[in-house]
């Protein structure tokens, strides 16, 4: 059975590919569960000779760790509701509404997609001090609202709907907003979740604009916080480990959870609507 | 098209709440953060009116220009092994293989681990007296390698746990693809004996052109804007030479708040992001024709 | 679907709860008990865990104040420090390195502090520090410590190595570093020269200490220009190369985490960092060491260094009770430093240097009396990024061995560009 054995060769080499991809994230919670001496030393053992969950404590006991990881979730889901809130009418008007400079403002919103963050932190950091909203959850969502790439993603799937729909909704003497509300969003809903996730895990993971709109440490997000935590604990990798574990492990379980959704949301990133 | 055309209004109206945001916190600071590039101000003191002093010395700065070409480097070294890579994934989990679902989870999930956490496990990872990788090394008979601390691996370095953060990212895009291309397409070519590969470089790849170039219009403005694992794994060392164009835009306003010239460095980051994108949007736009 | 739904509305709510309830907290606790003070720290690693340890003992010591600490890392603490000051929003007090209070009292950000300090508080002050923080006649801090860069030497491998003297000239520093890695295998010196959590500080911290025993400078007296484009500078700069290169006594491509931890576990013999390493070092079990003031490698004794001092910036309604507290904790601060001294950074007050606390501790006598050969900072707004670019000029020098006359040509081109910016 030459077959068989081709096809047991390649399950092997599958595994194998697996383990290495896998192995990082092994590795990070093997280091989290070593003390600190059987980390920085010259004798390598890869399992722990004594496991312990004393970094764990460290981390939850000296930090706001789990304060952070709130605030991020709280950061993450309002910016993820009004990023889609402030995108979907939007992303309609461009694909269906012929009105007069469409084309202009599309094009101006797309070049706000290439625009490096970095010019506008300065700008924004004075604006928000003025409005005496800086160090606030506030301050580190507005910014982040504005997500181009959401309205690129959704005008292509709404413009794939067909015009006969919202013709026999109109005729029907439906308006604007009820022939949105009624029928794209409904049959948007795959785009719509593409965008969500997007503006979620975009907003999850920014790291420069909390850095610097937020200096208390009880209102980090876990990617500032986890920074900071890594930063001040030096060399201390077992205790550097066992903090990026707590900052991953809800991202881990949401992932699992959504893992369907998450990635065919993503692939219709790549998909004409 | 609609009886009492109400086109204008209703897409003023629709345009309004994001228009409203996107002014507010995109246009206005851009245009403030122009404004500010034609001073010198260390942001505490008042600002002084320097025209275009800030842009002239741009030119003539070599931090600014090596910063420019790691950048290149960095885009150079990324963008082609990642599109590879998110490729031979898609079709690994497009397969028959049983372990595709595995296979898809598994490539996928360091994507969604934010960039601090990613960058800190490789930098731990590749450390070269602890590190795992060195350690074994070690174990084999072999020296460490320098993975973090040598100018000649630096920046691969950096490039391998991009690799490994982002390629599933190209992967569910070319999987998308693929799964797109009937089936028909494949069953002909199988019954007039096309086998496994030609069929990859034959079909596969050629109806993935879509695919391709969006991939790498996303990949090259993201990895064109590289800060964040440079920053936590490097710091932009040894000796500079990982240090990229956002870092050093970072560096001069916010280490050194020299806010004029960090503001004049991030439009040209912007319009050499905005030069390369609408070449690209040129090639897209053929394609479509 | 609709589960979810009201999963996502109450996540929502709670969300928005918990922004608009963050301040409501603030304003709780304002209204009784004690001032509360707010304090950013730089302090990281080793140094950290006995400042947080002094706030603590400062908040039991009396029940009039409540001080909180934030720490932030040492990366970013400037960043969000100068963000804070521009913006109005730091905090009551703020701690900043003395060579860097030319960056913020030009610009009327920090409180001078003349008119709320007793002369009894300033004359328990030493001398040299408390001028440092003194900028057109006005105090605009108080200094908590001197750190300058020591040497430390492990005790094992020295006498392994027959070395019985601690050396104090270049020559015998490398002739002690060869016969420690001839007779024990072990590196004769751990000069950090290269990036890892910080740029290659030492090489730069050790090039000034050289380049100023030798009786340079620098930059020009008027700090119009680099100064160390010279054979003072050539020597300094042959001197760091050489250790790495030709006589390969001292590991290339070290960084300064990987350094300390090779002393810790006594993989070298001479190690270079400032005084704040002293408590981390005292804190490693099986490791015995000296540590002593930096020789006088190239002639006299000069050793770079810097100082944190206590700034109060200046609020839009500054609030006098506040200020009041804020002096008090630093006058707590700065006469309860020997117990900073732990971590190994010297104090800065009589009463403090005299008392038995902390002469007790071990070596940091010596230290104290080296105080009086360190070398001031240039006081020029363009310091901090010279330090920082010279430290990866310095780095790129040394473990490339690039021709030292090329590297140094490079440097002061460089310093010159940054100080035109300025």
């Amino acid at each position: 059975m030459k077959k068989h054995s081709k096809n047991v060769i390649f399950r092997i080499l599958e595994i194998f590919i697996i383990a290495i991809w896998i192995f990082p994230l092994v590795w990070m919670v093997i280091t989290s569960l070593k003390y600190e001496n059987e980390v920085v030393t010259r004798v390598f053992t890869f399992l722990p000779q004594n496991p312990t969950l004393h970094n764990y404590q460290e981390a939850f006991g000296s930090t706001y760790i789990l304060q952070w990881l709130i605030n991020s979730l709280v950061i993450s889901v309002v910016t993820m509701v009004f990023t889609f809130l402030l995108d979907a009418p939007i992303a309609y008007a461009f694909a269906k509404i012929r009105f007069p400079g469409r084309n202009i403002l599309f094009w101006v919103v797309m070049a706000g997609m290439m625009v490096p963050f970095q010019v506008l932190i300065v700008p924004l950091y004075l604006q928000f001090t003025s409005y005496g909203i800086i160090n606030t959850l506030l301050s580190a969502i507005l910014p982040r609202l504005a997500l181009p790439i959401g309205i690129f993603i959704l005008r292509q799937f709404y413009e794939g709907i067909p015009t006969a729909l919202e013709e026999a909704a109109f005729i029907d003497g439906a308006g604007r907003l009820r022939t949105f509300v009624k029928i794209i969003l409904p049959l948007g809903k795959a785009a719509a979740t593409t965008v969500i996730i997007l503006a979620f895990i975009n907003a999850w993971n920014d790291f420069l604009w909390p850095l610097i709109a937020i200096s208390d440490s009880v209102n980090y997000t876990i990617t500032v916080g986890i920074a900071n935590f890594q930063g001040t604990h030096g060399t201390e990798y077992a205790m550097i480990m066992a903090g990026a574990v707590i900052a991953s492990l809800p991202e881990l379980v949401f992932f699992l959870i959504f893992r369907r959704k998450i990635i065919d949301g993503i692939a219709m990133t790549g998909l004409k609507g | 098209m609609i009886p009492g055309n109400k086109d204008t209004r209703d897409g003023i109206l629709f345009s309004l709440p994001f228009m409203i945001v996107f002014a507010l916190f995109m246009i206005y600071p851009l245009v403030f953060g122009f404004y500010i590039s034609f001073f010198q101000w260390n942001i505490l003191g008042t600002p002084k009116f320097i025209a275009l002093q800030n842009y002239l010395d741009l030119l003539k700065d070599e931090r600014f220009w090596s910063s420019l070409w790691h950048t290149l480097q960095f885009v150079l070294m990324t963008t082609p092994v990642l599109l590879i890579l998110g490729f031979i994934m898609a079709l690994l989990v497009t397969g028959k293989s049983p372990l595709k679902g595995i296979m898809e989870t598994c490539f996928f999930v360091p994507y969604i681990f934010s960039m601090t956490v990613v960058a800190t496990l490789w930098a731990w990872i590749m450390q070269k007296d602890f590190g795992i990788i060195n350690q074994i090394l070690r174990i084999l008979g072999k020296d460490g390698v320098s993975w973090l601390t040598s100018e000649k691996n630096a920046m691969w370095s950096i490039s391998i746990a991009t690799y490994w953060w982002t390629a599933g990212f190209n992967m569910v895009l070319f999987t998308a693809g693929i799964k797109q291309i009937s089936k028909e397409i494949y069953e002909s070519a199988t019954v007039d004996g096309a086998g496994p590969l030609q069929q990859i470089f034959h079909i596969t790849i050629p109806l993935l052109k879509p695919t391709t170039i969006l991939c790498l219009i996303l990949q090259v403005i993201a990895s064109f804007n590289v800060f964040g694992q440079v920053y936590v794994m490097t710091g932009g060392g040894p000796a500079g030479s990982t240090r990229v164009l956002v870092q050093y835009i970072y560096e001069t306003g916010f280490n050194y708040f020299r806010m004029g010239y960090s503001a004049a460095m991030s439009y040209v980051l912007f319009l050499i992001i905005m030069v390369i994108s609408v070449v690209q949007y040129a090639i897209l736009g053929r394609r479509n024709d | 679907m609709r589960k979810r739904l009201i999963a996502i509305i109450a996540l929502i709510v709670l969300g928005s709860m918990m922004i608009f309830a963050s301040p409501a907290k603030e304003k709780s606790a304002e209204t009784s008990g004690p001032i509360e003070l707010k304090f950013w720290s730089l302090f990281t690693g080793g140094d950290g865990e006995f400042f947080n340890a002094m706030i603590d003992e400062f908040n039991a010591s009396q029940n009039e104040i409540h001080m909180t600490n934030d720490m932030v890392r040492f990366d970013d603490y400037y960043t969000r420090l100068t963000t804070a000051l521009a913006a109005g929003t730091a905090p009551d007090v703020i701690v900043l390195h003395q060579a860097r209070l030319i960056n913020y009292v030009p610009s009327g950000t920090l409180l001078a502090l003349d008119e709320y300090i007793s002369d009894d508080m300033l004359s328990d002050f030493q001398s040299a520090p408390l001028e440092a923080c003194r900028m057109d006649g006005q105090l605009y801090a108080i200094p908590f410590d001197v750190h300058p860069i020591v040497m430390y030497s492990n005790k094992a491998l020295l006498e392994e190595a027959g070395v019985s003297e601690i050396p104090q000239t270049a020559e015998e520093f490398l002739a002690a570093a060869e016969a420690v890695k001839e007779k024990t295998g072990q590196w004769g010196s751990l000069i950090d020269n290269t990036t890892g959590t910080y740029k290659a500080y030492t090489l730069t911290r050790l090039f000034v200490s050289l380049v100023n025993q030798q009786g340079g400078s620098m930059l020009t007296d008027d700090l119009s220009a680099a100064a160390f484009n010279n054979e003072y500078g050539y020597n300094a700069l042959v001197n760091l190369q050489m250790l790495v290169n030709e006589a390969g006594v001292n590991p290339n491509e070290l960084d300064y985490d990987a350094a300390m931890n090779m002393f810790k576990l006594g993989e070298g013999a001479f190690y270079f960092n400032g005084v704040w390493a002293t408590g981390t070092l005292e804190q490693t079990e099986g490791l015995e060491f000296i540590a002593s003031p930096l020789p006088p490698f190239m002639g006299k004794s000069a050793a770079w260094t810097d100082s944190h001092t206590f700034a109060i910036p200046v609020q839009k309604n500054q609030d006098p009770v506040k200020v009041e507290a804020a002096i008090k904790f630093i006058d707590w601060m700065t006469a309860n430093a020997h117990l900073w001294a732990k971590a190994g950074n010297i104090p800065t007050r009589t009463s403090v240097l005299e008392g038995a606390a902390f002469n007790e501790l071990p070596y940091r006598a010596d230290y104290a009396a080296a105080v009086s050969s360190v070398i001031p900072n240039p006081p020029t707004a363009a310091w901090g990024e010279i330090y920082e670019t010279l430290s990866d000029l310095l780095e790129s020098a040394v473990t490339k061995n690039e021709d030292p006359a090329t590297a140094l040509n490079n440097m002061e081109n460089t310093v010159n560009e940054i100080i035109s910016h300025y």
